[in-house]
């Protein structure tokens, strides 16, 4: 299949250029520390949720969701920047469509959890466990599957830039 | 100074400091004195992280030997107990930092009168671990000092093996599969987050966020981050076993080790000092001690720092 010849052009910009020289290891660095806050906070409420830590207070876990969504944002941002650093070597690779899907999932999975579980102050821990235990399940293994799926885009590429 | 300086310079230390921890481990069973015996875990826990630049310098070590005219059997021989006596004390720190954190979770323990499974495990671990440490002490000395070795003398049968292991090791990460290296990196990834996300979310509660939280259980997720730091010395290692050559003489790499320790040093003066007993009685909506916050931000800025070293890890080859 043919490569989009946009790819070339976005390479050959002066952002671009810029972004792979010196910050594109500041970059993936912050893109590492976003990925802590995003999935180290869903998944303490996942846990928790399925039971682990019982006498850890439920509610106040809503909180957490502070660090889901900066931590969410500081993901679009950076892998906005990697994306204009190396477009072929993501949008060339289906790994790289997967991994989208999965964030959408995952975050999906995280909205409902805010909305069915931690909305009504009224509900028990009992019914917030029993109302939220197969979306913590989802959530698990969306995270675990787009951290796995990120991780893979570093060894399943097949051009790092626009063939010459 | 070089890093072969270092493994020389640091080589005695996880051998004197086992045989002081089982020391301890046996006194504080006839004195029933549950302090000296969570002093003993507290050490085995620091050996066992302070054993990596140990055992990560020797490359450094046996690669300065080569111009010389070392035996190279000698070398691998010490290499192979040095690994068997690394990976015993690996496990004597986290059987030690388990019990640490079965204390802290109680706040009380029952008195010493017979031995606990527990105790039991760090205890036969420690005495494996200092026989494996007198065989790695030995054959090391061996490689500098051959006038000591007997004549006709071979190498010692678990040197063998360690040094058999060590071979399999390398085969494993690097050519039995191009996926292993993948899993390897994936896997380091979900320590980082289990990490993080435990550890993390006990600093940034000590620090004020998340106020309605009382602290003490949020410690009950901490078994969680003690499972991504075995996953990530276990992995961390094994990427290490796989290409040394590439790793011993990063400064960016020789940084994050450092870094490491100073986390985990952090984390020890958590569990070993009476801060978190202090901080374990913040119920709902109470600020935690000023020294409280002060380690949980200075462990927060550790762990941040070790996860931006490991992203750097390549800039340090060029």
């Amino acid at each position: 299949m043919e490569i989009p010849r946009v790819f070339q052009t976005i390479e050959e910009s002066g952002f671009s250029t810029w972004v792979r020289d010196s910050p594109f290891w500041a970059i993936i660095s912050i893109h590492a520390i976003g990925m802590a806050a995003l999935v180290g906070a869903s998944t303490v409420i996942a846990l928790r949720l399925l039971g682990f830590a019982p006498d850890l207070p439920l509610a106040p876990l809503e909180r957490l969701y502070r660090f889901i969504w900066s931590g969410f944002w500081i993901q679009v941002v950076t892998g906005i920047l990697l994306l204009i650093g190396y477009p072929t070597k993501s949008l060339t690779n289906w790994d790289f469509y997967l991994k989208l899907t999965l964030i959408a999932l995952g975050m999906i999975v995280m909205h409902l959890l805010r909305k069915r579980v931690f909305s009504d102050p009224s509900m028990s821990e009992a019914d917030m466990m029993i109302k939220g235990r197969a979306l913590a399940m989802w959530s698990l293994l969306f995270w675990l599957a787009v951290v796995t799926s990120g991780r893979m885009l570093a060894y399943t590429y097949t051009n790092i830039t626009y063939p010459s | 100074m070089n890093l072969a300086h270092l493994h020389l310079l640091l080589n005695h230390w996880p051998i004197i400091g086992t045989f002081v921890g089982v020391a301890l481990l046996l006194v504080s069973v006839l004195a029933r004195s549950n302090d000296i015996k969570h002093v003993s875990y507290g050490l085995f826990a620091l050996l066992a992280v302070g054993t990596i630049p140990v055992y990560f310098s020797g490359n450094a070590a046996a690669e300065a030997t080569k111009n010389l005219n070392f035996s190279m059997v000698l070398v691998e021989t010490h290499e192979g107990a040095a690994l068997l006596a690394f990976i015993s004390l690996l496990l004597t720190g986290l059987f030690a930092l388990v019990e640490l954190w079965r204390f802290t979770r109680n706040g009380q323990e029952p008195p010493l009168t017979s031995l606990s499974r527990g105790l039991s495990a760090v205890l036969i671990l420690s005495i494996l671990t200092a026989v494996l440490m007198v065989v790695a002490g030995t054959t090391g000395g061996d490689i500098h000092h051959a006038e000591i070795l007997a004549a006709g003398e071979t190498s010692p049968a678990i040197a063998t093996i360690g040094a058999g292991l060590l071979q399999s090791i390398r085969y494993f990460v690097i050519d039995y599969s191009r996926w292993v290296w993948p899993v390897l990196e994936d896997l380091h990834f979900i320590g980082l987050i289990l990490i993080m996300g435990t550890v993390g979310l006990l600093n940034v509660r000590v620090l004020g966020f998340l106020k309605k939280l009382p602290v003490r259980p949020v410690h009950r997720l901490l078994p969680w981050g003690i499972a991504g730091l075995v996953i990530n010395v276990i992995t961390g290692v094994l990427f290490f076993i796989g290409m040394p050559g590439f790793y011993v003489f990063n400064a960016i790499f020789q940084a994050k080790i450092l870094t490491i320790l100073f986390a985990a040093g952090n984390l020890l003066l958590f569990y070993c000092t009476g801060v978190f007993r202090k901080w374990d009685q913040v119920g709902p909506g109470e600020d935690a001690p000023i020294f409280a916050k002060l380690v949980a931000a200075s462990s927060l800025l550790l762990w941040l720092a070790v996860i931006v070293l490991g992203r750097y890890i390549p800039v340090g080859e060029q």
